[in-house]
């Protein structure tokens, strides 16, 4: 292509470093360039596509001949188009997850808890449910890979039988197996039977971000690792030291559901609620941190030294001398100094005051990445508080610290004592911290299997002899250990989506395949596993009909593992660890740099499902990419800007990453998530090139923390994509930074102290003034109707989890827009969580606040009054109905629409291929494809929801497929018993019947639906409640979704207010104000 | 001074203009007209089967239940085209050798089932339940017509969103006691009294919905 201006060498030939760097700099404009060559070329594919369109569609009819395909032979007791629920498990890292699996004409659909399992019920976290898409990922390994080159899984049989045989002669010299963390029965008595054959082999269960920490404090602590059950719905004081259990570990959910117990504003007299607090103290700003009553924000090498402080304070070591040497050391040590400081010094007294009031009420809780010394003081911390049996449960710790062991087989590797490797389920190419170099340790290995559900980084290395497809969890058989040590079965529900012959085995299939003497499939082997362990029960019921309970109701009954009381403590071991803290406390030293656990790709695992990509981190809201957040003082320090790339040297090693102030950051830490900036063949579309990859100045050695040696900016800046923008120049009064929106902020998300609410118990209802409900149009007349469907959310139980956001994309086929769309604002998201920082100063903030917000459905909706085509009408029932086919694209009820909650499919973007890159024509030409793996993803959507294309305008519905089926079945059981013969005058929906997909997900129960009608249903009441309020309730358009204001429970007065804010300040002016103007807005 | 001649070419220009002002609104017309035909909506659509199945010889001359393959219909939202294990319930017995079930044969044994094309189809973003019309007292032959004597099934009714309304407006006159939901002969217009027929709208509270989202999601 001939140019005729250029601006440089590079514009002319179009190198692949200005292509780069037009990518990267200066989104705006900078990428208009149209990847496919020129306009003529453009125009010509289109139109033979408009053409192609035509003739598709061919027959003179209005849509192409559909066919109905019934089964040759249906099973008994499936009716086709009913889904059908299934109980199994999915195991997060070696956490199990009990699971209920929808699936509709045998395709699993959806994700949710199981309310029976004894570790279910509490909602599923966004994670879990996007493994149901991570199922049919197009870009999943299809094919067994022989050196590279597409094979079948024939010949790697024959290999893997004479491997098995040669290597069973030398005892298992030279083989080394390295899979990930697995809880279940199955996979342990599998791994036994393989140490038990080959004695001589290296078995290594890594996971790269693992519990290290946890078990050698504990293990220190009480001489046998233990984990630490907290149960917080019993406790009346949460102490975290970094553990960000509301969000940011695989049983969230379950923390969440619990925390949520003492969040309950629901004593009858509001004089006597109470309220549980919760003191963080924390590196870098996460959900919980949020969620925090009291928040101190310091570097995470401190860590210890607040538990030294609490320690110290409570009477730790009051039986040993050492240990109190220990602790007087570290408290007097510059870190404790920093700790103190400011505000500091106040919250750990108050923090000690209350711990000391509530002994026995109380939790004190470590996160995965404090150091050990941290988990060693807090378990002493509990036990002399004596929470130990009332509100935290000790239990024997299953998992082992597998970082040293991973250490060890790369160094193995490395003097070449490994010939065959079988590498089951993990990613060690990319996920392995740098100073192993596992990349290079496997070119010494002569023989490497890899089992892999995608054709990674691993698979793709030139030493892989074998890769074979790995069969998905929903596709093959194991079980499950939950946190509490239940045992919970995961059952296939569809058949491994792969070519016959291909593979499509699970870890344990395949190694009992290795070991080549008994059955290989996976049903045998769970089914022997669980029939030893009922047959330990002798006098039970027999097996077969324990088996059929475990599959009906999800779990093993009784196999919770019993609470170990009151193991010896270990004083003068846990004074050892202290003083073997060896990190120092020093700033000087430089910035301290943190690797960050996401949820949503963890170690990278789920990078490619594209969900977790576009969900935005709940905490800055960015998506498709991870940053490296710091606080605004130190990105101060860094002369850094939001956006500019830095250069992160560690040890000699250099990771260039975009700076990301956040406020309410610690000072003098930075953080980066692990878990992104794939690259190379084989990762795929989704995840390629999102964010920035840690692992490189990552050290097995210091796998959670380090020190950089310096960060300097690169000059360069990257475009990221956040669906909330913070620091946003204020149009109010730019003088006054934020100001507009601490005005605002009041009225939208109503909170008080918990003092306030026991004085006012409806201060919710006096943050605005309606000056009048007048209406400029007649409203919809809802008198009658037999029901009111109306949702309640709960703000004091929200975490900003983003469950609900995943949940409904899961139910409602919402699409994925890809990065370019979201830096656009374009996210589809029907369900969104608004995160504000309160207080003026962006360096430390105030206060958190989190909203969910969602459609309202209006009973005097603005967006119904301006459809020229009347798309968007009301329902009898109070649902604001959303008419896809008569919608035309105008938008005019987006633009109305106060909350801003109607998004439009500006283009067909279930046909778009997710782009970081700005552009166009990406889109697969043919609509009716039929064949071919990018139908894959089609098959998760939900029958019963209308699967949208470009031009029309979407919202939530309040699941209004779920509740036709709830009306439908109801109307229809009522009819078949005589109708109004039967006795009953008119059908009726339980409350509780009906589960939005949002409510179902939540795991703190914050999301109530429900009828108005009924006087006594949960939303009723919830309505009724002296909480409830309307956002933006002055605009009269009276929403079916009400918010129940937060009450806070702070322990210190705030610098702001107790959260009135503005408002209680600038009474009397906006009063005198409004009225001489004669503004009718309060 | 040079005068200015306008160029050859608008010599055509006004008759071209006439004619093309002549047809355009007529072409206009016959689009719109055409597409508000029926012809659009495919009453009359009748495609061939790849079995050729008689409903007229089973329900007509036999005198099969609609539901005895249409298992589904008083369950769930749409009834059930049968598996071929349903037909050959039958036909493992009755003409065992017919050359027109040699699809089915192939597909009993096979296990591949037989690709039914389907001629009652609505578009995708609505939803019907026959269910909920099925259990309340509407017959087949309301929307399908005389099944019981179609030799190909086809379409007998427009199934637009406007003839759905007419019923929802109006539901008296298509109303029936269940028990005759599948007796296709029987009409209950004739068969019975208006106010019979308002009081099995009473019985089962017959007030249909003219929402969007009763059918919209």
């Amino acid at each position: 292509m001939k140019k005729t201006y250029w601006r440089s060498v590079d514009d002319l030939t179009g190198s692949p470093e200005f292509r780069d760097w037009m990518h990267r700099e200066f989104p705006d404009g900078a990428s208009e360039h149209v990847p496919a060559d020129d306009r003529r070329t453009f125009l010509k594919v289109m139109g033979a596509s408009f053409a192609l369109a035509g003739l598709g569609i061919a027959g003179c009819r209005r849509w192409p001949e559909t066919k109905i395909v019934p089964a040759a032979s249906q099973p008994a007791n499936r009716i086709p188009g009913v889904p059908v629920t299934y109980c199994s498990a999915w195991d997060f890292a070696g956490f199990g997850q009990p699971l209920l699996v929808k699936s509709y004409d045998g395709r699993p659909i959806k994700l949710d808890t199981n309310p029976a399992h004894p570790w279910g019920g509490a909602g599923i976290s966004a994670v879990a449910q996007a493994q149901v898409l991570s199922l049919y990922d197009p870009e999943r390994s299809r094919q067994v890979l022989s050196k590279g080159i597409g094979s079948s899984y024939e010949p790697f049989a024959t290999f893997l039988a004479n491997t098995s045989r040669e290597l069973k002669q030398k005892g298992g010299q030279g083989l080394a197996v390295l899979c990930g963390a697995a809880s279940g029965p199955t996979h342990a008595a599998t791994m036994a039977r393989v140490r038990a054959a080959f004695p001589k082999a290296t078995v290594v269960e890594w996971e790269s971000l693992g519990r290290d920490n946890a078990i050698v404090g504990t293990e220190a602590a009480f001489s046998a690792p233990m984990r630490m059950l907290p149960l917080f719905d019993k406790a009346k004081v949460i102490v975290s030291l970094g553990d960000d259990f509301l969000y940011g570990s695989p049983d969230a959910p379950q923390w969440a559901k619990r925390w949520a117990v003492g969040r309950s504003i629901d004593a009858a007299d509001p004089k006597a609620q109470e309220v549980a607090r919760l003191y963080v103290v924390e590196q870098g700003l996460t959900s919980t941190g949020m969620c925090a009553d009291e928040r101190i924000a310091t570097r995470l090498a401190f860590m210890h030294v607040a538990a030294s402080i609490i320690a110290e304070a409570v009477g730790v070591g009051s039986d040993s001398a050492e240990l109190r040497a220990a602790l007087s050391a570290a408290n007097s040590s510059a870190a404790a100094s920093a700790l103190r400081e400011g505000r500091g010094q106040k919250v750990f007294d108050a923090l000690i005051a209350d711990l000391k009031a509530n002994r026995g009420r109380s939790v004190v809780t470590a996160g995965a990445t404090a150091c050990e010394a941290t988990h060693a003081l807090v378990a002493a911390i509990n036990r002399a508080l004596g929470n130990e049996g009332s509100t935290v449960m000790l239990l024997a710790e299953m998992q082992t610290a597998s970082m040293p062991a991973m250490q060890a087989l790369c160094k193995s590797m490395q003097a070449g004592e490994v010939d065959t490797l079988f590498i089951l389920g993990v990613n060690p190419v990319y996920a392995a911290p740098a100073d192993c170099d596992f990349a290079g340790a496997l070119k010494k290995v002569a023989r490497v299997v890899h089992l892999g559900l995608h054709a990674d980084e691993t698979a793709r290395h030139s030493a892989i002899t074998w890769h074979i497809p790995q069969a998905h969890f929903l596709e093959c058989w194991s079980d499950t250990r939950s946190f509490d040590g239940t045992i919970a079965v995961q059952q296939p529900l569809i058949l491994p989506m792969l070519g016959q012959g291909q593979g499509g085995r699970s870890v344990d299939e395949l190694l009992a395949e290795l070991l080549g003497d008994g059955p290989t499939d996976g049903e045998s082997l769970v089914k022997s596993t669980h029939e030893s362990l009922a047959s330990a029960n002798a006098g039970g019921p027999a097996f077969a009909e324990v088996w059929r309970k475990t599959l009906d109701r999800g779990f093993v009954e009784g196999s919770a593992l019993p609470a170990v009381s009151t193991p010896p403590m270990r004083a003068a071991e846990i004074a050892k660890t202290l003083t073997g803290c060896a990190w120092e406390c020093d700033s000087a030293k430089g910035v301290e740099v943190v690797f960050l656990r996401d949820l949503k790709v963890w170690d990278g695992r789920f990078g490619c499902i594209s969900w977790m990509q576009e969900l935005p981190d709940p905490v800055t809201k960015i998506t498709w990419d991870n940053a490296l957040l710091m606080s605004p003082k130190t990105a101060d320090d860094l002369k850094l800007k939001r956006g500019q790339m830095a250069a992160v040297t560690v040890q000699g090693r250099t990771l260039e990453a975009v700076a990301w102030p956040v406020p309410g950051w610690s000072d003098g830490s930075v953080g980066i998530s692990v878990g992104y900036g794939r690259s190379g063949e084989g990762v795929g579309l989704v995840a390629s090139d999102a964010g920035f990859n840690a692992n490189r100045i990552r050290t097995a050695d210091a796998p959670d923390w380090t020190t950089a040696t310096a960060i300097v900016p690169t000059g360069a800046t990257y475009s990221v994509a956040h669906t909330q923008d913070h620091g946003a120049a204020d149009a109010i009064n730019t003088a006054v930074p934020l100001q507009g929106i601490q005005e605002r902020l009041p009225t939208l998300v109503r909170e008080a102290t918990l003092d306030e609410y026991r004085t006012h118990p409806d201060f919710a209802r006096h943050r605005t003034h309606v000056a009048s409900r007048l209406s400029l149009w007649s409203e919809n007349n809802l008198e009658g109707a037999q029901f009111r469907w109306a949702m309640a959310v709960d703000l004091s139980k929200c975490t900003g989890c983003s469950a609900c956001v995943t949940a409904c994309q899961a139910e409602n086929n919402i699409p994925v827009v890809g990065k370019d769309m979201v830096l656009r604002g374009r996210e589809m998201f029907w369900i969104r969580i608004d995160r504000y920082f309160k207080g003026s100063n962006a360096a430390s903030p105030d206060g958190f606040a989190l909203q969910p917000v969602a459609c309202m459905h209006c009973e005097n909706a603005p967006c119904e009054q301006v459809c020229p085509v009347a798309a968007t009408v009301h329902d009898e029932d109070g649902l604001n109905s959303m008419v896809y086919n008569r919608c035309i694209g105008t938008r005019y009820c987006s633009n109305n629409c106060p909350y801003k909650v109607r998004r439009f499919n500006f283009f067909d973007y279930h046909r778009r291929e997710v782009s970081r890159e700005e552009g166009i024509a990406k889109v697969k030409p043919e609509y009716y494809i039929e064949e071919g793996p990018d139908v894959w993803l089609r098959m998760q959507f939900n029958p019963e929801v209308t699967v949208r294309m470009r031009g029309v305008m979407e919202k939530c519905t309040f699941c209004t497929q779920r509740i036709q089926a709830a009306r439908i079945k109801a109307k229809n059981e009522w009819a078949r018993a005589g109708g109004t013969a039967s006795g009953q005058k008119q059908f009726s929906i339980p409350d509780g019947t009906i589960q939005t997909a949002c409510q179902q997900a939540c795991p703190t129960g914050a999301i109530t639906f429900g009828d108005l009608n009924v006087a006594d249903s949960a939303v009723a009441k919830l309505h009724r409640s002296s909480r409830s309020y309307q956002m933006l309730e002055e605009l009269n358009t009276k929403t079916r979704l009400q918010y129940l204001a937060r009450v806070t429970n702070p322990a210190l007065p705030r610098e702001s207010g107790s959260g009135y804010g503005g408002h209680g300040g600038d009474h009397g002016t906006d009063h005198s104000n409004g009225h001489s103007n004669g503004n009718t807005k309060g | 001074m040079s005068r200015f001649l306008f160029p050859r070419w608008t010599n055509n220009l006004l008759p071209f203009i006439l004619v093309t002002g002549a047809i355009m609104p007529l072409y206009a017309v016959l689009v719109v007209a055409y597409g508000f035909s029926p012809k659009t909506i495919d009453a009359g659509y009748m495609p061939t089967q790849p079995v050729p199945y008689s409903h007229a010889t089973h329900v007509g001359k036999l005198g099969l239940d609609c539901r005895y393959c249409h298992t589904t219909v008083e369950r769930t939202s749409f009834a059930a085209v049968p598996p071929t294990q349903t037909c050959m319930n039958c036909h493992t017995q009755i003409h065992r050798e017919s050359p027109k079930l040699a699809e089915v044969r192939s597909s009993y044994e096979t296990g591949l089932p037989i690709e039914w094309v389907k001629v009652h189809k609505l578009p995708d973003y609505s939803y019907f339940n026959h269910a909920a019309h099925v259990n309340r007292g509407v017959s087949c032959v309301e929307c399908h017509g005389r099944v019981d004597q179609m030799e190909v099934v086809y379409r007998h009714s427009p199934l637009a969103m406007g003839w759905c309304l007419e019923c929802h407006r109006d539901p008296i006159d298509r109303l029936r006691p269940v028990s005759q939901i599948t007796n296709l002969a029987w009409d209950q217009r004739i068969e019975m009294t208006r106010e019979e027929r308002e009081a099995l709208a009473t019985q089962y509270h017959i007030n249909p919905s003219e929402n969007c989202s009763t059918c919209h999601r």
